[in-house]
């Protein structure tokens, strides 16, 4: 495919640019505190849309959604659930969105988008990781892969340990916190 | 500590002995049920411990890479003679490590993580080398950092001469550190922003892999001043992306790229690369190529797993793990090996999996043999040319997921 028609996706191409700038002008320990300052000001601001065509439609638009339950949390079924990959923080002493005691939430996530079938909107979901204790490994793994992107796209990579900005960068669950519609 | 135990045993012996000449008939009789040693057998020498070292490391080892997700600061690399299914030996390869083995002499590099008070105090990413025969470390630096992620071959690489290490950061941005092999001696960092992994060709080269399906080509004969090149984009990432783990070979620059749908796009790597029109695997195989990413629901055979693919260099034949599913189901395992003529682009053989596999390995040699994995860690070892499983090596590890083989 001809480089021209990337650079026509407008997003992409300009994410990409503000990457290779961003790259080009700062240091590593410099990028890590604009991070950590973005992903701190996050909530304050709204979320881009992401994946409009498929929440356009009501209709599941992957073979996940198809056949997700919207009831237990504790199991890799559950709608939000699609792109996540590690251990179910629900079943670790946290919750959906919430850490367990003793770890600390990544500022920083991987994306996905999720459809939920009980009100057929599909959702912006971080998968943002529980991080400072090893594995849990006593609670369900799931390895979803819905839109799960090489590391070269890391935003859509579940395979990265995003535990940047935490006091401990070690990896104990994830989390699924919805943090939009994807309308 | 085995010899320690047998010392206790005989001590035992000798006082149940004297218990039996005091002590009522009973006990006796139970000192003659657990089967003393009779006057004619040899008295066992005494023993002292001494240390195994590696034999030559020939094309059928293989280090396998286990991260142990379970406990994953307790990842290691484990050496397995393949001709014996025997384990030979392991070092500790901690928190999402990653290694390379020199083709010469096979002696292993590991980066890997640890943090000074177990999960917490400074963070060390370290570069451990070690002596091929004895496994002692000859090597441990400091690095600046490395990326963290589940790992995968790609995100380190050895140089075709073995000469130099790469190492891919992500701290956030991405860049690849360039150490010396022998030494471990960091010789710089080289940023590759919006790229990923490390595909390494000659003796300074590399590409990764951008975000937009392009390529970045990067000569770090001076690692101060790289010669960086770019392709244009040649794959699609929203709609097919190609697979981190696509197969290369002692660093001589010829990757088979493989899309999540089963397209290869077979690239000689370089200064300015050469990358073919791409062909279809199901194509190859006299189905209709796979749909992508626009039409997900759609079920056939797709290329899926870990290290979901492997070359032998020699032959020119591409081992693919396949399964059946949809569009989205790139990391399930596969439930046989096609194995495809590069040149030809033709469909050699089907090798079904007793059981499903998200790796595959290949020995270099002649004669080669096969290597796959399942849920529980086992180790297969099979003929590559029939599939058929000669060893099995129960439980080797908790999580197999990519493998080196001598000379690879």
């Amino acid at each position: 495919m001809p480089r021209s028609e990337f650079q026509s996706l407008s997003f992409d191409g300009l994410t990409e640019r503000l990457a290779r700038g961003v790259a080009r002008s700062a240091s590593r320990r410099g990028v890590l505190a604009w991070v950590g300052l973005v992903a701190g000001a996050i909530p304050a601001f709204p979320l881009l849309p992401v994946r409009r065509a498929e929440a356009a439609s009501a209709k599941p638009q992957s073979p996940f959604a198809a056949s997700a339950q919207t009831k237990d949390q504790n199991a890799c079924d559950y709608w939000r659930y699609c792109a996540i990959d590690g251990n179910l923080c629900s079943t670790c002493g946290g919750g959906v969105h919430t850490c367990p005691p003793g770890t600390a939430p990544s500022p920083t996530s991987w994306i996905g988008t999720c459809f939920n079938p009980q009100d057929t909107k599909s959702y912006l979901i971080a998968y943002r990781d529980c991080c400072g204790q090893d594995a849990c490994d006593a609670g369900a793994t799931c390895l979803n892969t819905d839109g799960d992107l090489p590391s070269y796209r890391p935003q859509a990579n579940n395979d990265i340990i995003w535990c940047f900005g935490t006091t401990s960068a070690m990896y104990n669950c994830s989390t699924a916190v919805i943090v939009g519609t994807a309308e | 500590m085995l010899v320690f135990r047998r010392s206790r045993r005989a001590v035992g012996f000798v006082m149940r002995a004297a218990r039996c000449a005091v002590l009522p008939a009973l006990t006796c009789v139970s000192v003659a049920h657990a089967g003393p040693a009779s006057a004619s057998d040899p008295i066992l020498q005494t023993e002292e411990n001494d240390i195994a070292t590696l034999p030559a490391i020939g094309p059928h080892v293989v280090f396998i890479e286990d991260p142990v997700y379970r406990h994953a600061k307790d990842g290691r690399v484990l050496i397995v003679d393949a001709d014996q299914g025997r384990l030979l030996g392991m070092v500790q390869a901690a928190y999402n490590a990653n290694f390379v083995a020199e083709r010469a002499t096979g002696a292993i590099h590991v980066a890997e993580t640890t943090w000074a008070h177990g999960n917490r105090g400074k963070r060390y990413d370290l570069l451990a080398g070690y002596d091929p025969k004895a496994l002692t470390v000859t090597t441990d630096i400091e690095l600046p950092g490395r990326a963290l992620v589940t790992p995968k071959k790609p995100n380190m690489a050895l140089s075709a001469n073995d000469s130099r290490i790469y190492i891919g950061d992500m701290s956030p941005t991405n860049g690849v550190h360039v150490l010396e092999a022998k030494t471990g001696k960091l010789l710089g960092t080289i940023d590759t922003p919006g790229c990923a992994l490390v595909y390494p060709w000659g003796g300074t080269g590399f590409s990764s892999v951008c975000a937009d399906g392009s390529l970045v080509n990067v000569d770090s004969a001076d690692v101060a001043k790289p010669a960086v090149t770019h392709t244009p984009s040649f794959f699609a990432p929203d709609r097919d992306p190609v697979f981190e783990h696509s197969p290369e070979v002692a660093a001589d620059g010829h990757v088979p790229f493989i899309s999540f749908s089963g397209l290869v796009y077979d690239a000689a790597l370089g200064g300015t690369p050469t990358i073919a029109a791409p062909w279809s695997i199901e194509q190859a195989a006299g189905m209709k190529p796979a749909s992508d990413s626009r039409a997900p629901f759609e079920v056939t055979w797709r290329p899926g797993g870990w290290q979901l693919a492997a070359l032998h260099r020699a032959d020119n034949t591409l081992y693919v793990l396949m399964h059946k599913g949809t569009f989205w189901t790139h990391k399930d395992s596969g439930t046989e090996i096609w194995v495809f003529d590069l040149h030809a682009h033709k469909l050699l053989r089907r090798l079904h999996l007793a059981r499903p596999s998200a790796m595959v390995g290949v020995t270099q040699d002649s004669k080669p043999l096969l290597f796959t994995t399942d849920d529980d860690g086992d180790l297969f070892i099979a003929d590559a040319q029939t599939g058929q499983v000669k060893r099995t090596m129960k439980h080797l590890g908790d999580s197999l997921v990519f493998t080196v083989a001598g000379g690879e």
